[in-house]
Protein backbone atom coordinates (compact mmCIF):
# COMPACT_ATOMS: atom_id res chain seq x y z
CA UNK A 1 0.00 0.00 0.00
CA UNK A 2 1.65 3.45 -1.02
CA UNK A 3 1.16 6.23 1.54
CA UNK A 4 -2.51 7.61 1.37
CA UNK A 5 -3.36 9.94 -1.97
CA UNK A 6 -3.98 13.66 -0.98
CA UNK A 7 -7.04 15.01 -1.19
CA UNK A 8 -7.29 17.52 -4.16
CA UNK A 9 -9.12 19.78 -1.95
CA UNK A 10 -5.61 19.22 0.75
CA UNK A 11 -3.38 19.60 -2.13
CA UNK A 12 -5.49 23.35 -3.34
CA UNK A 13 -4.81 24.72 0.35
CA UNK A 14 -1.24 23.47 0.69
CA UNK A 15 -0.46 25.29 -2.66
CA UNK A 16 -2.40 28.34 -1.25
CA UNK A 17 0.06 28.20 2.12
CA UNK A 18 3.05 28.21 0.09
CA UNK A 19 1.68 31.26 -1.64
CA UNK A 20 0.69 33.36 1.04
CA UNK A 21 4.04 32.75 2.72
CA UNK A 22 5.42 33.43 -0.57
CA UNK A 23 3.17 37.09 -0.58
CA UNK A 24 1.82 37.83 2.61
CA UNK A 25 1.55 41.28 1.85
CA UNK A 26 -1.30 40.16 -1.28
CA UNK A 27 -2.28 37.26 0.83
CA UNK A 28 -3.35 39.49 3.69
CA UNK A 29 -6.19 41.14 1.13
CA UNK A 30 -7.69 37.65 0.07
CA UNK A 31 -9.98 37.31 3.02
CA UNK A 32 -11.52 40.00 1.98
CA UNK A 33 -12.12 38.70 -1.47
CA UNK A 34 -15.67 36.97 -0.03
CA UNK A 35 -16.45 40.55 1.53
CA UNK A 36 -16.92 42.23 -1.22
CA UNK A 37 -18.14 39.51 -3.30
CA UNK A 38 -20.86 39.28 -0.58
CA UNK A 39 -21.84 42.94 -0.20
CA UNK A 40 -21.56 43.19 -4.10
CA UNK A 41 -24.09 40.21 -4.65
CA UNK A 42 -26.84 41.60 -1.25
CA UNK A 43 -26.38 45.13 -3.20
CA UNK A 44 -27.00 43.29 -6.78
CA UNK A 45 -30.05 41.45 -5.49
CA UNK A 46 -32.06 45.05 -4.55
CA UNK A 47 -33.28 43.88 -1.11
CA UNK A 48 -31.97 48.09 -0.21
CA UNK A 49 -32.58 50.67 -2.52
CA UNK A 50 -29.32 51.90 -4.08
CA UNK A 51 -29.46 55.15 -1.76
CA UNK A 52 -29.47 53.42 1.11
CA UNK A 53 -26.73 50.81 0.24
CA UNK A 54 -24.24 51.91 -2.74
CA UNK A 55 -21.96 48.62 -3.68
CA UNK A 56 -18.41 48.40 -4.05
CA UNK A 57 -17.59 50.19 -7.22
CA UNK A 58 -19.31 53.02 -6.24
CA UNK A 59 -17.31 53.26 -2.96
CA UNK A 60 -14.22 52.84 -5.47
CA UNK A 61 -15.40 55.70 -7.86
CA UNK A 62 -15.92 58.21 -4.63
CA UNK A 63 -12.48 57.39 -3.56
CA UNK A 64 -11.37 58.07 -6.79
CA UNK A 65 -12.71 61.53 -6.55
CA UNK A 66 -12.06 62.63 -3.75
CA UNK A 67 -8.67 61.83 -3.51
CA UNK A 68 -8.49 63.67 -6.83
CA UNK A 69 -10.11 66.77 -5.74
CA UNK A 70 -7.81 66.79 -2.56
CA UNK A 71 -10.40 66.05 0.08
CA UNK A 72 -9.29 62.77 1.20
CA UNK A 73 -5.82 62.85 1.80
CA UNK A 74 -6.52 66.30 3.15
CA UNK A 75 -8.98 65.18 5.92
CA UNK A 76 -6.74 61.58 6.18
CA UNK A 77 -3.80 63.48 7.16
CA UNK A 78 -5.60 65.85 9.53
CA UNK A 79 -6.87 62.64 11.50
CA UNK A 80 -3.18 60.60 11.34
CA UNK A 81 -1.71 63.91 12.41
CA UNK A 82 -4.02 64.16 15.42
CA UNK A 83 -3.66 60.60 16.31
CA UNK A 84 0.54 60.83 16.24
CA UNK A 85 0.29 63.57 18.01
CA UNK A 86 -2.31 62.09 20.96
CA UNK A 87 -0.45 58.93 20.64
CA UNK A 88 2.98 60.95 21.56
CA UNK A 89 2.32 62.69 23.90
CA UNK A 90 0.36 59.46 26.12
CA UNK A 91 3.05 57.70 25.92
CA UNK A 92 5.85 60.88 26.79
CA UNK A 93 3.36 61.11 29.99
CA UNK A 94 2.12 57.38 30.11
CA UNK A 95 5.63 55.15 30.45
CA UNK A 96 7.07 57.69 32.75
CA UNK A 97 3.88 57.35 34.74
CA UNK A 98 3.65 53.59 34.86
CA UNK A 99 7.19 53.28 35.58
CA UNK A 100 7.26 55.23 38.70
CA UNK A 101 3.64 53.76 39.57
CA UNK A 102 5.42 50.06 38.68
CA UNK A 103 8.38 50.39 40.70
CA UNK A 104 7.46 52.50 44.19
CA UNK A 105 5.39 51.14 46.15
CA UNK A 106 4.03 54.57 47.58
CA UNK A 107 3.48 55.78 44.53
CA UNK A 108 1.60 52.22 43.93
CA UNK A 109 -1.28 52.61 46.86
CA UNK A 110 -1.56 56.51 46.08
CA UNK A 111 -1.90 56.65 42.51
CA UNK A 112 -3.21 53.76 41.23
CA UNK A 113 -6.87 53.84 43.16
CA UNK A 114 -6.82 57.25 41.09
CA UNK A 115 -5.68 56.03 37.65
CA UNK A 116 -8.41 53.65 37.81
CA UNK A 117 -11.27 56.33 38.67
CA UNK A 118 -10.10 58.57 35.79
CA UNK A 119 -9.66 55.23 33.86
CA UNK A 120 -13.78 54.44 34.24
CA UNK A 121 -14.33 58.40 32.57
CA UNK A 122 -14.39 57.43 29.05
CA UNK A 123 -13.03 59.37 26.59
CA UNK A 124 -16.03 60.82 25.20
CA UNK A 125 -17.79 61.87 28.62
CA UNK A 126 -14.86 64.46 29.10
CA UNK A 127 -16.04 66.11 25.65
CA UNK A 128 -19.04 68.24 27.41
CA UNK A 129 -16.72 69.72 30.23
CA UNK A 130 -14.04 69.79 27.10
CA UNK A 131 -16.15 71.92 24.82
CA UNK A 132 -16.59 74.57 27.67
CA UNK A 133 -13.12 74.81 28.43
CA UNK A 134 -11.24 74.66 25.36
CA UNK A 135 -13.89 75.23 22.80
CA UNK A 136 -14.82 73.69 19.12
CA UNK A 137 -11.09 73.00 18.25
CA UNK A 138 -7.76 71.12 18.05
CA UNK A 139 -7.31 71.11 21.86
CA UNK A 140 -10.22 69.53 22.88
CA UNK A 141 -9.81 66.37 19.91
CA UNK A 142 -5.78 65.98 21.60
CA UNK A 143 -7.28 66.28 24.66
CA UNK A 144 -9.33 63.23 24.03
CA UNK A 145 -7.06 61.11 22.37
CA UNK A 146 -4.17 61.80 24.71
CA UNK A 147 -6.80 60.77 27.85
CA UNK A 148 -7.71 57.85 25.95
CA UNK A 149 -4.05 56.55 25.22
CA UNK A 150 -2.91 57.23 28.61
CA UNK A 151 -4.17 55.15 30.77
CA UNK A 152 -3.75 51.58 28.40
CA UNK A 153 -0.10 52.87 28.65
CA UNK A 154 -0.32 53.37 31.96
CA UNK A 155 -1.66 50.24 33.43
CA UNK A 156 -0.08 48.18 30.89
CA UNK A 157 3.34 49.93 31.98
CA UNK A 158 3.01 49.05 35.24
CA UNK A 159 2.05 45.40 35.23
CA UNK A 160 5.00 45.00 32.75
CA UNK A 161 7.60 46.79 35.42
CA UNK A 162 5.77 44.77 37.87
CA UNK A 163 6.59 41.44 36.13
CA UNK A 164 10.12 41.77 35.48
CA UNK A 165 11.68 39.13 38.41
CA UNK A 166 13.19 40.17 40.86
CA UNK A 167 16.14 38.69 39.70
CA UNK A 168 16.96 40.46 36.75
CA UNK A 169 16.67 43.48 38.78
CA UNK A 170 19.55 41.74 41.27
CA UNK A 171 21.20 40.47 38.53
CA UNK A 172 22.26 43.63 37.29
CA UNK A 173 23.12 45.39 40.07
CA UNK A 174 25.15 42.81 41.30
CA UNK A 175 27.03 43.07 37.80
CA UNK A 176 27.92 46.85 38.60
CA UNK A 177 24.50 48.46 37.27
CA UNK A 178 23.14 51.71 39.04
CA UNK A 179 19.92 52.15 39.77
CA UNK A 180 19.31 54.12 36.12
CA UNK A 181 21.32 51.96 34.49
CA UNK A 182 18.62 49.05 35.60
CA UNK A 183 15.62 51.20 34.99
CA UNK A 184 16.98 51.24 31.19
CA UNK A 185 18.80 48.17 31.14
CA UNK A 186 16.27 45.80 33.19
CA UNK A 187 12.74 47.62 34.01
CA UNK A 188 12.45 49.67 30.39
CA UNK A 189 13.16 46.34 28.04
CA UNK A 190 11.58 43.98 30.37
CA UNK A 191 8.04 46.08 30.25
CA UNK A 192 8.34 46.64 26.67
CA UNK A 193 5.57 43.93 25.47
CA UNK A 194 3.28 45.06 27.91
CA UNK A 195 4.13 48.60 26.93
CA UNK A 196 3.55 47.36 23.45
CA UNK A 197 -0.04 45.53 24.17
CA UNK A 198 -0.81 49.38 26.40
CA UNK A 199 0.18 51.30 23.04
CA UNK A 200 -2.02 48.99 20.71
CA UNK A 201 -5.24 49.05 23.13
CA UNK A 202 -4.68 53.30 23.67
CA UNK A 203 -4.06 53.47 19.79
CA UNK A 204 -7.45 51.67 18.92
CA UNK A 205 -9.35 53.16 21.66
CA UNK A 206 -7.70 56.59 20.38
CA UNK A 207 -8.35 56.09 17.06
CA UNK A 208 -12.30 55.51 17.76
CA UNK A 209 -12.15 58.26 20.23
CA UNK A 210 -10.71 60.61 17.66
CA UNK A 211 -13.73 59.79 15.13
CA UNK A 212 -16.17 60.22 17.68
CA UNK A 213 -14.48 63.70 18.93
CA UNK A 214 -14.52 64.50 15.27
CA UNK A 215 -18.19 64.08 14.27
CA UNK A 216 -19.03 66.31 17.29
CA UNK A 217 -16.35 69.10 17.29
CA UNK A 218 -14.75 68.73 13.83
CA UNK A 219 -14.60 70.80 10.84
CA UNK A 220 -11.87 68.28 9.58
CA UNK A 221 -10.65 64.53 9.49
CA UNK A 222 -12.42 61.07 8.67
CA UNK A 223 -15.04 61.57 11.29
CA UNK A 224 -16.06 64.52 9.75
CA UNK A 225 -16.31 63.55 6.19
CA UNK A 226 -18.68 60.73 7.77
CA UNK A 227 -20.83 63.15 9.62
CA UNK A 228 -20.79 65.67 6.94
CA UNK A 229 -21.93 62.71 4.07
CA UNK A 230 -24.83 62.08 6.63
CA UNK A 231 -25.98 65.94 6.29
CA UNK A 232 -25.74 65.86 2.48
CA UNK A 233 -27.07 62.02 2.66
CA UNK A 234 -24.37 60.65 0.92
CA UNK A 235 -24.36 56.97 1.93
CA UNK A 236 -21.03 55.78 -0.28
CA UNK A 237 -19.39 58.58 2.19
CA UNK A 238 -19.99 57.21 4.73
CA UNK A 239 -18.98 53.82 3.62
CA UNK A 240 -15.71 55.17 2.04
CA UNK A 241 -15.62 56.53 5.74
CA UNK A 242 -16.30 53.44 7.18
CA UNK A 243 -13.96 51.64 4.83
CA UNK A 244 -11.16 53.91 5.07
CA UNK A 245 -11.14 53.43 8.98
CA UNK A 246 -10.70 49.82 8.97
CA UNK A 247 -7.83 49.64 6.44
CA UNK A 248 -5.54 52.57 8.45
CA UNK A 249 -6.10 50.30 11.51
CA UNK A 250 -5.15 46.90 9.52
CA UNK A 251 -2.30 49.15 7.78
CA UNK A 252 -0.72 50.47 11.48
CA UNK A 253 -1.46 47.37 13.09
CA UNK A 254 0.61 45.46 10.24
CA UNK A 255 3.14 47.44 8.90
CA UNK A 256 3.74 49.19 12.57
CA UNK A 257 3.34 47.07 15.59
CA UNK A 258 3.23 43.64 14.42
CA UNK A 259 7.08 44.06 13.27
CA UNK A 260 7.85 45.61 16.48
CA UNK A 261 6.48 42.97 18.36
CA UNK A 262 8.22 40.34 16.40
CA UNK A 263 11.36 41.84 17.11
CA UNK A 264 11.06 42.63 20.60
CA UNK A 265 9.19 40.19 22.93
CA UNK A 266 7.93 37.52 20.44
CA UNK A 267 12.57 37.32 19.60
CA UNK A 268 12.96 37.36 23.46
CA UNK A 269 10.68 34.31 24.38
CA UNK A 270 8.81 36.73 26.62
CA UNK A 271 5.45 36.74 24.66
CA UNK A 272 4.19 33.08 22.86
CA UNK A 273 3.63 33.72 19.63
CA UNK B 1 40.56 36.42 44.41
CA UNK B 2 39.77 38.17 47.59
CA UNK B 3 38.64 36.67 50.93
CA UNK B 4 35.57 36.80 52.42
CA UNK B 5 34.93 37.85 56.37
CA UNK B 6 31.54 37.49 57.64
CA UNK B 7 31.41 38.21 61.28
CA UNK B 8 28.72 37.54 63.82
CA UNK B 9 26.13 38.08 61.31
CA UNK B 10 22.49 38.39 62.06
CA UNK B 11 19.37 38.77 60.15
CA UNK B 12 15.63 39.22 61.76
CA UNK B 13 12.39 40.51 59.70
CA UNK B 14 9.21 41.40 60.66
CA UNK B 15 6.56 38.67 59.61
CA UNK B 16 3.47 40.71 59.67
CA UNK B 17 1.42 38.12 58.88
CA UNK B 18 2.69 36.43 61.85
CA UNK B 19 3.03 39.84 63.63
CA UNK B 20 6.29 38.75 65.25
CA UNK B 21 9.89 38.80 64.36
CA UNK B 22 11.45 36.25 62.44
CA UNK B 23 15.10 34.99 63.26
CA UNK B 24 16.73 34.02 59.68
CA UNK B 25 20.24 34.19 60.69
CA UNK B 26 20.96 33.60 64.23
CA UNK B 27 24.86 33.67 64.46
CA UNK B 28 27.30 33.18 61.66
CA UNK B 29 30.71 34.13 62.05
CA UNK B 30 32.54 32.55 59.04
CA UNK B 31 35.84 33.20 57.12
CA UNK B 32 36.71 31.66 53.70
CA UNK B 33 40.20 31.98 52.60
CA UNK B 34 40.83 33.81 48.89
CA UNK B 35 40.91 31.28 46.64
CA UNK B 36 38.74 29.24 48.30
CA UNK B 37 35.47 26.92 47.30
CA UNK B 38 33.00 26.95 50.07
CA UNK B 39 30.12 24.97 49.99
CA UNK B 40 27.36 26.23 52.32
CA UNK B 41 24.41 23.17 53.24
CA UNK B 42 21.45 22.58 55.54
CA UNK B 43 17.40 21.77 55.01
CA UNK B 44 15.18 24.24 53.89
CA UNK B 45 14.83 27.60 56.24
CA UNK B 46 18.23 27.01 57.79
CA UNK B 47 19.32 30.57 56.34
CA UNK B 48 21.67 29.78 53.42
CA UNK B 49 19.37 31.90 51.17
CA UNK B 50 19.21 34.64 53.33
CA UNK B 51 23.03 34.36 54.07
CA UNK B 52 24.01 34.24 50.05
CA UNK B 53 21.64 37.35 49.84
CA UNK B 54 23.42 39.36 52.87
CA UNK B 55 26.65 38.58 51.22
CA UNK B 56 25.29 39.79 48.13
CA UNK B 57 23.92 42.86 49.66
CA UNK B 58 20.54 41.91 48.35
CA UNK B 59 18.99 42.64 52.20
CA UNK B 60 20.60 44.38 55.16
CA UNK B 61 21.95 42.30 57.93
CA UNK B 62 20.24 43.26 61.30
CA UNK B 63 23.22 43.00 63.20
CA UNK B 64 27.40 41.85 62.14
CA UNK B 65 29.63 42.71 59.56
CA UNK B 66 30.38 40.70 56.07
CA UNK B 67 33.66 42.37 54.65
CA UNK B 68 35.41 41.23 51.13
CA UNK B 69 38.94 41.84 50.75
CA UNK B 70 38.20 43.90 54.42
CA UNK B 71 36.11 46.22 52.91
CA UNK B 72 32.69 46.14 54.64
CA UNK B 73 29.75 45.08 52.51
CA UNK B 74 26.48 47.87 52.07
CA UNK B 75 24.75 46.66 49.29
CA UNK B 76 25.27 44.81 45.64
CA UNK B 77 28.22 45.30 43.88
CA UNK B 78 30.46 44.25 41.42
CA UNK B 79 33.15 42.73 43.61
CA UNK B 80 30.62 39.68 44.11
CA UNK B 81 28.97 38.31 41.19
CA UNK B 82 25.94 36.34 41.67
CA UNK B 83 24.55 33.27 39.69
CA UNK B 84 21.14 32.58 40.57
CA UNK B 85 18.86 29.06 40.72
CA UNK B 86 16.83 31.06 37.81
CA UNK B 87 19.62 31.89 35.92
CA UNK B 88 18.50 35.28 35.37
CA UNK B 89 19.66 36.54 32.32
CA UNK B 90 18.53 39.08 30.39
CA UNK B 91 16.42 37.95 27.82
CA UNK B 92 16.21 40.72 25.26
CA UNK B 93 20.18 40.66 25.07
CA UNK B 94 22.02 38.23 23.10
CA UNK B 95 24.50 35.66 24.81
CA UNK B 96 27.29 37.81 23.69
CA UNK B 97 25.45 40.55 25.39
CA UNK B 98 24.78 39.05 28.55
CA UNK B 99 28.11 38.10 28.91
CA UNK B 100 29.47 41.43 28.17
CA UNK B 101 27.05 43.42 30.20
CA UNK B 102 29.67 43.34 33.46
CA UNK B 103 31.77 45.01 31.70
CA UNK B 104 29.73 47.01 29.87
CA UNK B 105 29.01 48.78 33.31
CA UNK B 106 32.03 49.81 34.05
CA UNK B 107 32.32 51.60 30.46
CA UNK B 108 34.49 49.19 28.94
CA UNK B 109 34.59 49.70 24.96
CA UNK B 110 32.36 48.21 22.78
CA UNK B 111 34.84 45.61 20.67
CA UNK B 112 36.96 45.38 24.14
CA UNK B 113 34.00 44.39 25.96
CA UNK B 114 32.88 41.45 22.76
CA UNK B 115 36.17 40.33 23.02
CA UNK B 116 36.08 39.28 26.54
CA UNK B 117 32.99 38.18 26.81
CA UNK B 118 33.78 35.64 23.32
CA UNK B 119 36.99 34.51 25.89
CA UNK B 120 35.32 33.40 28.75
CA UNK B 121 32.37 31.99 26.32
CA UNK B 122 35.21 29.92 24.96
CA UNK B 123 36.25 28.82 28.65
CA UNK B 124 32.70 27.23 28.72
CA UNK B 125 32.30 25.93 25.17
CA UNK B 126 29.94 28.12 24.39
CA UNK B 127 31.23 30.06 21.49
CA UNK B 128 28.60 29.17 19.08
CA UNK B 129 25.86 30.20 20.92
CA UNK B 130 27.56 33.55 21.12
CA UNK B 131 24.74 35.28 18.74
CA UNK B 132 21.77 33.53 20.09
CA UNK B 133 18.97 34.83 22.57
CA UNK B 134 19.02 32.77 26.43
CA UNK B 135 15.01 31.60 25.05
CA UNK B 136 16.62 29.57 22.70
CA UNK B 137 19.31 27.86 24.83
CA UNK B 138 18.40 24.63 26.92
CA UNK B 139 18.88 24.96 30.98
CA UNK B 140 21.84 23.47 30.79
CA UNK B 141 23.49 26.19 28.59
CA UNK B 142 21.89 28.72 30.19
CA UNK B 143 22.99 28.21 33.55
CA UNK B 144 26.46 27.81 32.02
CA UNK B 145 26.04 31.97 30.64
CA UNK B 146 24.94 32.26 33.85
CA UNK B 147 27.97 31.06 35.42
CA UNK B 148 30.62 32.51 32.65
CA UNK B 149 28.48 36.30 32.49
CA UNK B 150 29.15 36.35 36.51
CA UNK B 151 33.01 34.88 36.15
CA UNK B 152 33.37 37.55 33.33
CA UNK B 153 33.13 40.43 35.46
CA UNK B 154 36.31 39.51 37.18
CA UNK B 155 34.12 39.28 40.82
CA UNK B 156 36.35 39.12 44.63
CA UNK B 157 33.86 36.38 45.15
CA UNK B 158 31.55 34.21 43.67
CA UNK B 159 27.91 33.70 45.08
CA UNK B 160 26.57 30.69 44.05
CA UNK B 161 22.47 30.32 44.90
CA UNK B 162 21.47 26.39 44.04
CA UNK B 163 22.45 27.37 40.12
CA UNK B 164 22.28 23.50 39.44
CA UNK B 165 19.17 22.73 41.12
CA UNK B 166 16.91 22.97 37.86
CA UNK B 167 19.15 21.48 35.98
CA UNK B 168 18.38 17.53 34.42
CA UNK B 169 20.20 15.46 36.91
CA UNK B 170 22.78 14.50 33.54
CA UNK B 171 23.23 17.69 32.80
CA UNK B 172 24.13 19.02 36.15
CA UNK B 173 27.11 16.14 36.71
CA UNK B 174 28.56 17.84 33.63
CA UNK B 175 28.39 21.23 34.51
CA UNK B 176 29.74 20.48 38.44
CA UNK B 177 32.56 18.56 36.25
CA UNK B 178 32.83 21.72 33.82
CA UNK B 179 32.93 23.98 37.68
CA UNK B 180 35.78 22.51 39.03
CA UNK B 181 37.58 22.91 36.45
CA UNK B 182 37.15 26.49 35.18
CA UNK B 183 37.66 27.00 39.38
CA UNK B 184 40.87 25.15 39.45
CA UNK B 185 42.03 27.41 35.96
CA UNK B 186 41.00 30.85 37.46
CA UNK B 187 40.78 29.93 41.30
CA UNK B 188 38.12 32.19 42.71
CA UNK B 189 36.75 32.50 45.50
CA UNK B 190 33.22 30.63 45.96
CA UNK B 191 30.65 30.65 48.07
CA UNK B 192 28.42 27.88 46.91
CA UNK B 193 24.94 27.28 48.63
CA UNK B 194 23.23 23.62 47.80
CA UNK B 195 21.06 21.44 49.40
CA UNK B 196 22.45 18.55 47.66
CA UNK B 197 24.95 17.25 49.64
CA UNK B 198 26.84 15.14 47.40
CA UNK B 199 27.13 18.29 45.07
CA UNK B 200 28.70 19.89 48.40
CA UNK B 201 30.97 17.50 48.94
CA UNK B 202 31.92 17.12 45.32
CA UNK B 203 32.80 21.08 44.55
CA UNK B 204 34.11 22.07 47.87
CA UNK B 205 37.36 22.49 50.34
CA UNK B 206 35.18 22.91 52.90
CA UNK B 207 31.49 22.00 53.38
CA UNK B 208 29.32 24.30 56.00
CA UNK B 209 26.22 22.96 57.55
CA UNK B 210 24.19 25.40 58.71
CA UNK B 211 21.11 24.47 60.97
CA UNK B 212 18.06 27.50 62.13
CA UNK B 213 20.99 29.97 61.39
CA UNK B 214 23.84 29.31 62.49
CA UNK B 215 27.21 26.80 61.49
CA UNK B 216 26.74 23.37 62.83
CA UNK B 217 29.58 22.32 61.49
CA UNK B 218 32.38 22.73 59.54
CA UNK B 219 33.92 19.89 57.35
CA UNK B 220 37.21 19.87 55.18
CA UNK B 221 36.89 18.00 52.24
CA UNK B 222 40.34 16.86 51.42
CA UNK B 223 39.88 14.96 48.31
CA UNK B 224 42.45 15.27 45.10
CA UNK B 225 41.79 17.54 42.43
CA UNK B 226 40.76 17.05 39.65
CA UNK B 227 37.62 15.50 40.38
CA UNK B 228 35.47 13.66 38.44
CA UNK B 229 32.18 11.75 38.92
CA UNK B 230 33.10 8.66 37.37
CA UNK B 231 36.10 7.98 40.02
CA UNK B 232 34.16 9.05 42.61
CA UNK B 233 31.54 8.25 42.89
CA UNK B 234 32.70 4.88 43.70
CA UNK B 235 35.56 6.56 45.96
CA UNK B 236 35.43 5.44 49.61
CA UNK B 237 36.86 8.72 50.81
CA UNK B 238 33.67 10.70 48.76
CA UNK B 239 31.65 8.20 50.64
CA UNK B 240 32.34 8.65 54.01
CA UNK B 241 32.63 12.87 53.36
CA UNK B 242 29.29 12.44 52.09
CA UNK B 243 27.69 10.38 54.69
CA UNK B 244 28.99 12.21 57.29
CA UNK B 245 27.61 15.81 55.89
CA UNK B 246 24.51 13.78 55.29
CA UNK B 247 24.30 13.18 59.61
CA UNK B 248 24.87 16.86 59.45
CA UNK B 249 22.20 17.89 57.11
CA UNK B 250 19.62 15.36 58.65
CA UNK B 251 20.34 16.17 62.18
CA UNK B 252 20.52 19.92 61.80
Amino acid sequence: MSAAAVSPGLRLWGAYVRWSARQPVLASLVPFVPVLVLWAAVVQSGIFPRVFLPGPIEVVEKFGTLMANGILPAYLEDSVVRLAAGTAVGLAIGIPLGLLVGLSDRAYRVLWPVLLFFQAIGDIAWLPILLIWFGFGLTTMIFVIVYTVLFPVVLNTVLGVRSVPLELHRAALSLGASRARVLWEVVLPGALPNIMTGLRNGLGFGWRALIAAEIIVGTSGIGFLMFDARRAGSVVEILLGMAVLGVLWYVVDSWVLAPIERATGQRWGLVTR
Amino acid sequence: MKSLTIDHLQKTYFDPFADKQVTAIRDISLSVAAGDFVSVVGPSGCGKTTLLNLIAGFLAPTAGEIRVDGRAVNGPGPDRGVVFQSFALFPWRTVLDNVAFGPKMRGVAKARRHEIAREYLALAGLGHAAERYPNELSGGMQQRVGVVRALANEPDVLLMDEPFASVDAQTRMTLQEELTRIWAQRRSTVLFITHDVNEAVFLANRVIVLSHGAVLDDIAIDLPRPRAWDALIEDAGFKALSARVLQQVRAA
